[in-house]
Parts: structure tokens; C-alpha cells; sequence
């Protein structure tokens, strides 16, 4: 063994401390600005791509995990949360102030492949210009829209009335070219594949795909203007709940529950730690089962026997999550420093319930496994489609399932802690094959984890000393975080990394509230994956990767 | 046989009513259609709003219709009913005539296949209204004009996903039409006939007998090789898992069909449910013996029933089980593993019967 480090690699994977990477950046750092994640250290507008790259290539922060912005009095700002798929504890916030009479800075996307949605959200609802980005238009809004509703100035009252031929017009004389042998296919908004309203708009060559583009918004609900104007201590907790709404709410609160208790400093009681992660845990289960559901309806066709079990399955852990919350999907169980109510009484009956409903699961596994997996058919449809290399996944943001069925091994429940996980005895699931089908295994897998913690869970719950249960920390009844404290952190949701930063102004309500969902960023990989495929293997390629569209498009 | 063929349906009405001019004969060959015509006709009817629905919900572990009426029956005339008074909606830029042709076409050449087949006896009555000497070949003829259908909905239709749908249809049907008849002739070696009739009356005859128990000789059970062969054709031919890609809702959004609504849609559903019924009709006379089964010949009728909704229950199945392959797999399973396995099954056909007979 040799006791030097000669390759880059290693050198990558060490931690530094803030000083070493602002010796790293030199020059380019012109100040420090520390969020409570992260060292932050604010760069000039001209030189985001030269720090990026110094950063990604140098110090291995591969994960640009969002990018957000916002408008102060006196200037614009980015901030490019990165982070590292070996390691995601280790993180750094670059800041890039911008001139508040002409917000240009220079693109990360030549860096950060992500960055491209990102910016074009920061462009969209901010107002920020991206200097060199590929493509600089409005991703959420219509091309229309007048102003940028993020920014100060922004007037709401104004009406917003552009007439039809003043929007793009995707039947277009311009798409009938007759001298190309392709032709323009709209997929979506209504189509009975794109998993909520999408729009892909498609170049075909034959049944092959020649260029696929998103185009997404059509379900942009504001979400995080609305978490601005809600306080932090109440308001807010009910919106998650929305986001990614295919029963994943648990995971979506936790999201915000996280991110506000470590920005006030709360310490979450250890009993509700363990609710947490297992009602967590439920809804992981249940958005699972929709995923496969769906995606056996995209490749096996609208009669398929498997979605109806597997909404059966999701149907059964629904009743539980019920029986704990009170609600079937919109639970609002979270509070910050706990949850709402400790598990129903009789506590036996819940207890047996959930046991129940474990005892069945592998015989469900093993029937979707005959049903789909071992199916010839099915693996001939699916395997070597819709291919994600993992160099790809990570230049693209990937996390979840998705990056993880590219052999990317990064799940936030083990390696950036929170709750009771890392207590527990359970496994990263991930798999090798970049595939549609390694992205349906991988959600089948982490399934029977999922069991194993709720299981193990249910075992601690059952024997928890009765004078122990609490369930809720003393939390003030109006929280006032510091004035000009920042935070980003991230929860592992259902479909990958789903992060919150907020910028605290020393009211009871965020000044900024970001939503880092892990769709907006998934759904980027689709044309990597598309492109020259067959229609049905762009249809398949979406549902492996199991996107929400009220997750996209917020 | 024993007893001479049963008189065909007109010309017992004919018989019966003493009509002995071309008059007579003309309208009892009409009245004979119309009855044969219904027959099938009611079969779709209890298909597409019922029993399809309850097939498909015991297979999902779901209750299916069950509101209105004994079993949820009385859905059928409300079914009928709800669609037949949907508004018309008649996109713009549709190619007309061939729009409004296609409907009707589908449905037209699957009841035109039933002309030959035989569907066995139900009291003196033979519901077999022609057996021309060349019907086994007539038969597959009216089946294939469906495909010509399919494309010109998807061509009339202004629509992308219906071109898609209408080239998919073509694609596949030519893929498959071809192994289907191949392996349709390795029947005719068999029988050595291509009329209807000498081809089921070649399956009457006895197999092996086990046990004082003779097994006719059913041509699935001397050669269930080319009975595969078949069925998987046939599969691909009527457009059912995994062969349903012409129409793929989940991808190309019902294909051809996309732009039809109310009694046109009404049309393709029944032109797509007699379809299957005369896919089954086939393979019943093919290869299961067509309408024999125990019991005396008077029944037969009640056997050939059996037989068509036992494949009609196959396919429902293998819609709740079975994925869909890709347009691209499709062709090359039916140019290069169909085609060629349904030759070697033509050519070996052809010389163990030239070597035993």
C-alpha cells in the first residue's frame, strides 16, 4: 500500500474545510456569506463557470443539487447549492450577486448540465439573466407572461391577457417542413402516458424519436410563493402535502420540517423521530406501488391486472397511513418539533394492522415479479431501453431511483442522516443496468427496505415505555428565525433528493422559500434517454422515471 | 361421416317454405344472412358492454358492472344507448368519404367472413350459409380487408397518432397474414380440401381411442404446433396483447380510432369485437373440430359458441397479462421467427403426409 495520493479521484473525495476551499478558489472568492449547510463564498457574475469547474474538477462537488435565486434591495443573487454524490454532507453555497439595474450572470450550464432548467426557473420567476446559456426562456410560465411574479417590482393586480396568436403555436406552419422526412408530434398535455400534464414536444423520424423537449408548467401553482406568505410554525406544512401528491405527503413534509427545525434550532423528540420514519417510510411504499402501477399500465397496455394489484397494495398501506393521520393523501401530520398526534388507539390494532400488511408484501412482490419482471415480453421491452449512464445521471442532477438505477449509490437516509434511519438495520438499493428496467427493480427493492424499517420500527414503538412517548418539543408558538439566515437541506422524498432552502429576514415568514424537487431535475434526463428511441420506449422511459407533475412544475 | 352433410341454412328455408323460384332462393339467402348476421351481432353485444367488463374485473380482482339489471345485464341496451347518443364530432380537415367508409368497412368484412363458416347445427337448422369449394381461402380473403380499413381511418383521420396507428396496422397485418395462411394450408394438406365443410368433417374422424373414449382428430391435437403457430397469429391479426399496437392508448393514444366518436366509434368497436369473434370462428373450424363436441350433432351449434368465446375469453386474458411488444419486435418476431417457422411447418406437413397417404 502505497501512503500517497497520487490520483485525482482520492483527491476528490476529501473533506476540506471552508478556509482550504477558499484557498482553492483563490481570487475568484470575493467574499464570504456561510448558510448554516454550508460555507458559502460569493464570486463575481463573470466567473461562475470558472468556480464551478474549479469545484467540480478539483475538490469533487459533482451535484449541483438546485440553483436559487431571489432579488434583495439592493442587488439580484444565484446561489448554486453543490454537494457530492459520494458524500453529501460535504456542501458549499457559491453566491453570485448580480447588478440589480441589469441582472446578467454567466451560465453554469457548459459545468452543470441541471443548471439549464435551473436558470431558466431563475430567469422565469426572477428575472436573472444568464449570460451563455443554450436556451434562455420561460420554463413554468407562457412565453407571454408579462414580468417576473419572484421579482420586487413585480405588480400581480396587472392583468395577463395575451391573445392565442400571440402564444406559440405549437401546430405551427414551421414544424410542416417539406423538405425534412421528420415529422412533429405534440405528446400531451392530454395524453393518456405523461403521467399528469406534459407536454413533449417530439420530432420523429418514422416511429423513432428524433428529438424530444419537455414542456412543462401547465400545473405551476406558485407553491413557493405561497410557503412565502404562510408562517413558518403553522402555515406552510399543509402545502408539501401538494407537491409531490401521489401519496408521497409524509416524505414531502418532512422536507420542510427539516430544513425550518434546523434553521430555528429545533431538536425533534426521539419517539416522533420514529413515527416519522415510519409513516415515511408508508408513503414510500405507497408512491412505489403507483410507480409500478403506472408503468405496467405504459408497457403492458390500460387492461393490465398489475395496476389494479398494485394499487390494491398502495390501497392497504393507504388505510394505514389513515388510520395514523387521519387522511388519505393531503396528511398535514408533521409539525415542526414532532407530529400532530401520537399512533391511534388501540395502539395493538395498529401495531397488528401494519404487521398484516408486511406479512402480505412479499407475496405481492413475489406475484409482480411473475406478473412483469420475469416476463420475457416485459424484459425484452424494457431492458437496454432508455438507457441513463451515470456520468450522465450525475451531470444532470439525478437522484432518487432514478440515479440510483444508473449505479449512482446515494441515498440521503444513509448518507446525510435525519430521523430514526440510521439507527436501523436496512440497505441502499441500487443496480447496474442504467435501464428502464433497473429503474422498476430498484423501486421494487427498496420496497422490501422500506418494510424492513417500518418492521423494525413497529418493534421499537411497541415496546416504548409509556411515560416516554413524546411526541412534540416545546417549540415557540411564532417562530422568528435570525435576521439574513440561509438554509438548504434535503430529505431523500420518494423520487429522489427534495430539498428546501429558506432565507430567513427576521419575520415569521421565509423571505425566500426554493423548492429543490427532484422531478424538475429527473425529468431534464428525458432526451438523453429518448433520443433514437422508439415511441414506446419514450413512453416507458417516462414512467420508469416516475415523475409528479405537480412536483415539476410546483 | 355416417350421415350425409346437413342441408346449408337457405337452402332449408328454401326447403321448408316451398319457395322453389330465384325469388324465393334470393330471400331466403337474405333472411338466412340476416339471422346469421344477428347471431353475431347479439354476441358483440354481450361482449363489448358485459362480459368484457366482467372478464376483465375478475381478472383485476374488481366488481364490474352489476347496477342495472340481473348480473348487471341491462347495461348492454344503456351502453347502447349512451353511445349511439354521443354527438358526432367531425374533426376538421377529415378526408370524407373515406372517413365515414372505414367504420362501416371494419365491421362489414369481419360479418362477411362468417358467410362460410360453419357453426353447426341447432335443432334441424345448419347455420352454414355457403360452402363454396374454395371458402377456407375466402375466408382469410374478407378477413384481411379490415387492415385496408384500419388505414384509411388512420389516413382520413387528420391526425398524427391515427397515421401512426393506421401504418402500425398495415405493418402488422402484413407480418402476420402471411405465417397465418401458410400455416392455414398446412390444415388444407390435412384435409386435402378447402371447403369448409370437407375440412371440419376431416376432424370427426377418430384419433385414438383411450379407454372406450375416442378422441376425434382435432387438428390442434394432430399438429398443436402449427395450433400455436396460429393462435399466436391469429393474436396479432385481431390486434390483442401482446399484438394490440395499432391501437396502443397508452402510447399513440387509440391510434386510428383517436378521432371517432359516437356511432362510428360504435362501428370500430363492434368491427374490432366481430373481428375477434370471427378470429375465433376460424380457429374453432381450423383447428378444434370446428362445431363437433359430445353429444348429438343437433347441438352442435351450442359447441361452436363455446369454442368462439372460449378464445374470446383467451384474448381478455392475455389483455390482462400479457405486454405489449415494441412495433419493431413485432415485425421482426413476424418476418423472421413466424414466417419461417410456419415454412418448416408447411414443408414437414407436406412430407409426413406424402409419405403416409
Amino acid at each position: 500500500m502505497s501512503l500517497e495520493r497520487p490520483d485525482s479521484v482520492d483527491d476528490a473525495a476529501i473533506e476540506r474545510t471552508p478556509d482550504e476551499l477558499e484557498a482553492l478558489l483563490g481570487d475568484l472568492v470575493v467574499d464570504r456569506d456561510d448558510h448554516l449547510n454550508a460555507p458559502g463564498f460569493v464570486i463575481r457574475p463573470d466567473t461562475v463557470q470558472e468556480t464551478l469547474r474549479t469545484l467540480k474538477e478539483q475538490a469533487g462537488y459533482d451535484h449541483l443539487s438546485v440553483v436559487s435565486a431571489q432579488e434583495y434591495e439592493n442587488r439580484y443573487e444565484s446561489i448554486y447549492h453543490l454537494k457530492k454524490y459520494d458524500d453529501p454532507t460535504q456542501e458549499v453555497s457559491i453566491v453570485v450577486p448580480a447588478d440589480k439595474d441589469d441582472p446578467v450572470s454567466e451560465s453554469a450550464e457548459p459545468v452543470f448540465r441541471t443548471a439549464d432548467w435551473h436558470e431558466r426557473e431563475a430567469y422565469d420567476l426572477i428575472g436573472i439573466e444568464y449570460d451563455g446559456h443554450p436556451d434562455l426562456r420561460r420554463i413554468l410560465l407562457p412565453e407571454t407572461w408579462q414580468g417576473h411574479p419572484l421579482s420586487m417590482d413585480y405588480d400581480k393586480d396587472r392583468p395577463q391577457i395575451a391573445t392565442l396568436p400571440e402564444h406559440a403555436n405549437p401546430l405551427e406552419d414551421h414544424h410542416k417542413d417539406a423538405e425534412s422526412d421528420t415529422m412533429f408530434l405534440n405528446i400531451g398535455p392530454h395524453h393518456p402516458a405523461t403521467h399528469g400534464v406534459l407536454h413533449l414536444k417530439t420530432v420523429l423520424d418514422g416511429e423513432q424519436v428524433a428529438d424530444v423537449e419537455p414542456d412543462i408548467g401547465y400545473l405551476h401553482r406558485s407553491e413557493e410563493q405561497m410557503a412565502q406568505s404562510g408562517t413558518y410554525r403553522h402555515q406552510i406544512m399543509p402545502y408539501p402535502d401538494r407537491w409531490d401528491y401521489i401519496s408521497a405527503g409524509l416524505l414531502n413534509e418532512w422536507a420542510y420540517a427539516r430544513a425550518a427545525e434546523d434553521l430555528a434550532d429545533i431538536e425533534v423528540p426521539e419517539y416522533a423521530q420514529v413515527i416519522r420514519t415510519m409513516g415515511a417510510e408508508m408513503c414510500r411504499i405507497a408512491a412505489h406501488m403507483l410507480a409500478l402501477a403506472t408503468f405496467a399500465l405504459d408497457i403492458n397496455g390500460d387492461f393490465t391486472a398489475t395496476f389494479m394489484y398494485a394499487i390494491n397494495d398502495r390501497e392497504r398501506v393507504q388505510n394505514l397511513l389513515e388510520d395514523l393521520t387521519g387522511q388519505r393523501l393531503m396528511f398535514n401530520y408533521f409539525r415542526l418539533g414532532g407530529v400532530v398526534w401520537d399512533l391511534p388507539e388501540p395502539r395493538e390494532e395498529f401495531f397488528s394492522n401494519t404487521r398484516d400488511f408486511l406479512d402480505q408484501l412479499p407475496g405481492s412482490i413475489e406475484e409482480y415479479h411473475n406478473l412483469i419482471t420475469s416476463n420475457e415480453v416485459f424484459q425484452m421491452r424494457t431492458i437496454d431501453t432508455g438507457v441513463l449512464p451515470p456520468e450522465v445521471a450525475k451531470n444532470y442532477g439525478a437522484t432518487g431511483p432514478v440515479a440510483r438505477a444508473s449505479g449512482v449509490d446515494y441515498d440521503l437516509r444513509r448518507d446525510d442522516p435525519y430521523g430514526y434511519y440510521d439507527e436501523l438495520d436496512w440497505d441502499v438499493v441500487t443496480e447496474e443496468g442504467c435501464d428502464n428496467f433497473s429503474r422498476l427493480l430498484v423501486r421494487m427493492r427498496e420496497v422490501e427496505e422500506s418494510a424492513k424499517i417500518i418492521e423494525q420500527c413497529v418493534d421499537l414503538l411497541e415496546d416504548w415505555p409509556e411515560d416516554e412517548r413524546t411526541i412534540q418539543a416545546n417549540v415557540p408558538r411564532t417562530l422568528r428565525p435570525d435576521d439574513d439566515t440561509e438554509i438548504y437541506r434535503a430529505v431523500e422524498g420518494a423520487k429522489g433528493e427534495l430539498g428546501i432552502y429558506i432565507r430567513a429576514d427576521g419575520t415569521d415568514k421565509p423571505a425566500r422559500f426554493k423548492i429543490r424537487s427532484p422531478c424538475f431535475s429527473n425529468l431534464q434526463t428525458l432526451p438523453e434517454m429518448a433520443n433514437g428511441e422508439y415511441i414506446p420506449d419514450v413512453i416507458a422511459a417516462l414512467g420508469s422515471l416516475d415523475i409528479v407533475l405537480g412536483e415539476v412544475d410546483r | 361421416m355416417g350421415t350425409a352433410p346437413a342441408q346449408l341454412f337457405p337452402e332449408f328455408i328454401v326447403d321448408t317454405l316451398g319457395l322453389d323460384s330465384v325469388i324465393g332462393e334470393v330471400a331466403a339467402s337474405l333472411v338466412a344472412a340476416f339471422v346469421v348476421g344477428n347471431i353475431i351481432l347479439a354476441f358483440t353485444g354481450v361482449a363489448g358492454p358485459w362480459a368484457k367488463r366482467k372478464i376483465t374485473a375478475a381478472f383485476t380482482d374488481r366488481i364490474a358492472v352489476d347496477r342495472i339489471g340481473p348480473y348487471g345485464l341491462l347495461i348492454i341496451p344503456a351502453a347502447a344507448v349512451q353511445l349511439l347518443a354521443k354527438e358526432l364530432i367531425i374533426p376538421e380537415g377529415v378526408d370524407r368519404p373515406s372517413w365515414d367508409i372505414a367504420p362501416i368497412l371494419l365491421p362489414a368484412s369481419a360479418l362477411l367472413g362468417f358467410s362460410v363458416i360453419p357453426m353447426g347445427q341447432l335443432g334441424p337448422i345448419n347455420l352454414h350459409l355457403a360452402d363454396p369449394e374454395v371458402g377456407f381461402a375466402l375466408v382469410f380473403a374478407f378477413a384481411s380487408i379490415a387492415s385496408v380499413s384500419l388505414v384509411m381511418a388512420g389516413y382520413a383521420s387528420n391526425n398524427k397518432y391515427s397515421l401512426l396507428g393506421g401504418l402500425r396496422a398495415v405493418a402488422q397485418n402484413l407480418a402476420y397474414e402471411i405465417p397465418l395462411i401458410v400455416t392455414a394450408m398446412s390444415v388444407v394438406i390435412f384435409a386435402g380440401t378447402l371447403q369448409m365443410s370437407g375440412i371440419v368433417g376431416a376432424q370427426t374422424e377418430t384419433l385414438v381411442t383411450i379407454a372406450g373414449v375416442s378422441i376425434p382428430s382435432w387438428y390442434a391435437l394432430v399438429n398443436p404446433f402449427a395450433f400455436v403457430l396460429f393462435l399466436t397469429a391469429n393474436m396479432a391479426e385481431i390486434g390483442r396483447n401482446p399484438f394490440d399496437i395499432p391501437e396502443a392508448p397508452t402510447e399513440i393514444v387509440g391510434g386510428y380510432q383517436t378521432e371517432y366518436s359516437s356511432a362510428y366509434f360504435v362501428l370500430f368497436y363492434l368491427g374490432e369485437f366481430v373481428h375477434i369473434f370471427l378470429g375465433g370462428a376460424i380457429l374453432a373450424v381450423t383447428f378444434l373440430g370446428g362445431a363437433s363436441g359430445p353429444g348429438p350433432e343437433s347441438i352442435g351449434f351450442v359447441w361452436f359458441v363455446v369454442k368462439i368465446w372460449g378464445f374470446f375469453l383467451f384474448t381478455q386474458w392475455a389483455r390482462a397479462a400479457l405486454p405489449r411488444v415494441r412495433i419493431d419486435q413485432l415485425i421482426e418476431i413476424g418476418w423472421k421467427g413466424m414466417l419461417v417457422l410456419s415454412f418448416a411447418n408447411l414443408v414437414l406437413t407436406a412430407v409426413i403426409v406424402g409419405v403416409i397417404a
